[in-house]
């Protein structure tokens, strides 16, 4: 297929997925508020921490487990309300698969960029969480987000065609995603505390690496799932 | 004739794993430092191992199955993941009944120990999958689809978490060439504080106490339920002297490189059980079980898709 034609398509799903969430804003107000009580919770649970020498790695973990379940409750949205709303069969015919799994990848990564912020945002503001490094911890997050993305988009697209949906996402999702969550934690973990780019570098590669392995394997992929 | 040849066949394989079992207990001598513990491994390593096989196998009947779209080859995957589960399950108990008696704890978050939990979780999500899709054709693909991708992880597992923590209990730089077991290298004026397993480790000192180098560190139990000053020395030629033992475990700890100028250490965890296999009765015992054990997986395999596979073909002829 022509390259332009694909990037139009992806572009169409793209702005389709946005506007019908700003008209519904379900995911929106489900992911905030998912978000704002996690890190509530967590904060009020623990009360403030003492600075010791494992405090980023406990605020990193933290931070990572709120996002991990946030990205549970939002990620799958997109392709469920395909089944649901009975309009999978129409986008099918409407859009050639892979612009279908761009597209969506594409919202979803924007819903969980905007995820992050917030979390990261609420995690300085009622954590206390220090950021030594503040850019190697945004590039920490938004590589562990575009793995994140990544490595649940096909899972998505998977359970929409299944019973049981939720818990099922969550299921299928967590053991792909151990690798990505123990290197994010740490290398995070290693930006809080202010880390140089020479140690930061190699937790962000692996992301880098597992996101990258992720999208080309959906690519390969997705019009297996896609078909009826 | 061939059914004769298969009922032989299925004898010997009963003897053979009668005999490895008689072997593990009787032939195989007690090693130093592990007692009767050591002779797990002879199940152990080799049910580890045939999990790998049948995984690979799995993913790989999945990837013919995309191709051809036969209800046979989605059989013989569904088999290869049932008995890859099955002996899974074995490594693990068998595993974690060794660490107990050996390290002290049935499970401390080893690299390995890792990977083959999320090997458990992988697996049980495929057949929660499987479980989860009426129409037969969508369940084959999907599941098919899924196996594929949860086996691209596997070389983030293999190669990251070991990096990540970087030593690992297992006695494997004994006899698995190229595995790296390289310990945590301290500095007193950098990064002082590492990770051995899921214990943390924190150089106080290092220091020359007559020719001998001595290191001091810090070592926090996981959940931080004790801690102790640790001190493992080195000889002038830097051969490890004094192994201390961490506390409430039965592994010790040793001091690699040490530079008391520069304020650096290199130190690692030994576990006991390192060598096991320099023995040569416990090395044939051990290298017959796992032809032993992987012919077990293979007939269980067999036995498995056929019966998987007639079902399939049922169903075929029941639909036309």
């Amino acid at each position: 297929m022509n390259n332009s034609l694909l990037w139009r398509a992806t572009k169409a799903v793209f702005v389709r997925e946005v506007r019908s969430e700003l008209r519904s804003r379900q995911a929106l107000n489900a992911v905030a508020l998912f978000a704002v009580c996690s890190i509530v919770a967590v904060s009020i649970g623990l009360g403030p921490l003492n600075r010791s020498a494992e405090l980023p790695l406990i605020h990193a973990a933290l931070v990572w487990i709120v996002l991990l379940f946030a990205a549970f409750t939002a990620l799958a949205r997109v392709f469920v309300v395909e089944e649901e709303q009975r309009t999978a069969a129409a986008l099918r015919l409407a859009a050639p698969a892979h612009a279908v799994y761009l597209g969506k990848l594409l919202f979803n990564l924007v819903l969980l960029v905007a995820l992050t912020l917030l979390v990261a945002v609420l995690a300085v503001v009622l954590l206390r969480m220090q950021v030594k490094a503040p850019t190697a911890f945004a590039v920490m997050l938004a590589a562990g987000s575009l793995g994140l993305v990544t490595g649940t988009t096909l899972i998505a697209a998977i359970i929409a065609r299944a019973s049981s949906r939720s818990t099922l996402f969550a299921v299928l999702s967590f053991p792909l995603l151990i690798p990505l969550l123990v290197t994010a934690v740490r290398g995070t973990a290693l930006a809080l505390a202010g880390a140089g780019w020479d140690r930061c570098l190699a937790p962000i590669q692996t992301l880098l690496a597992y996101a990258v392995a992720m999208f080309v394997t959906s690519l390969f992929l997705f019009a297996t799932v896609w078909e009826d | 004739m061939a059914e004769r040849l298969a009922l032989i066949a299925k004898y010997a394989l009963g003897l053979a794993m009668a005999g490895i079992i008689y072997a593990m207990f009787l032939v195989v001598p007690q090693y130093v430092g592990l007692g009767d513990a050591g002779r797990i491994i002879i199940v152990h390593v080799p049910t580890a191992w045939v999990t790998s096989a049948a995984f690979a196998l799995s993913a790989i009947y999945s990837i013919i199955y995309l191709r051809t779209r036969s209800p046979l080859h989605d059989a013989s995957a569904v088999s290869a993941a049932e008995v890859g589960m099955l002996f899974c399950i074995f490594a693990t108990v068998t595993g974690a009944i060794f660490a107990e008696v050996v390290w002290g704890t049935f499970w401390n978050w080893d690299p390995r120990e890792t990977t083959i939990l999320v090997l458990l979780l992988i697996y049980a999500a495929y057949f929660a999958l499987r479980s989860s899709i009426d129409d037969g054709a969508r369940r084959r693909r999907l599941s098919a689809v899924y196996n594929i991708f949860a086996c691209v992880t596997m070389p983030f597992l293999l190669f990251v978490a070991p990096r990540v923590a970087d030593s690992t209990l297992h006695p494997n730089c004994a006899f698995l060439q190229g595995s790296k077991c390289e310990g945590v290298s301290l500095d007193l004026n950098g990064a002082k504080i590492s990770q051995l397993g899921d214990v943390v480790v924190e150089l106080k000192a290092v220091e020359q106490v007559g020719d001998m180098t001595r290191a001091v560190v810090e070592v926090r139990m996981p959940g931080l339920t004790e801690y102790a000053d640790l001190a493992p020395t080195m000889d002038s030629e830097g051969k490890a002297a004094d192994r201390p033992e961490f506390p409430g475990q039965s592994f010790r700890m040793i001091l690699i490189e040490a530079d008391p100028q520069a304020g650096t250490a290199r130190v690692n965890m030994q576990a006991p059980g390192t060598g096991l296999l320099s023995n040569q009765r416990t090395l044939w015992v051990f290298l017959a079980s796992n032809v032993t054990f992987g012919l077990l997986a293979l007939w269980i395999f067999r036995i498995r898709a056929t019966i998987l596979q007639v079902s399939a073909r049922l169903q075929t002829t029941e639909a036309l």
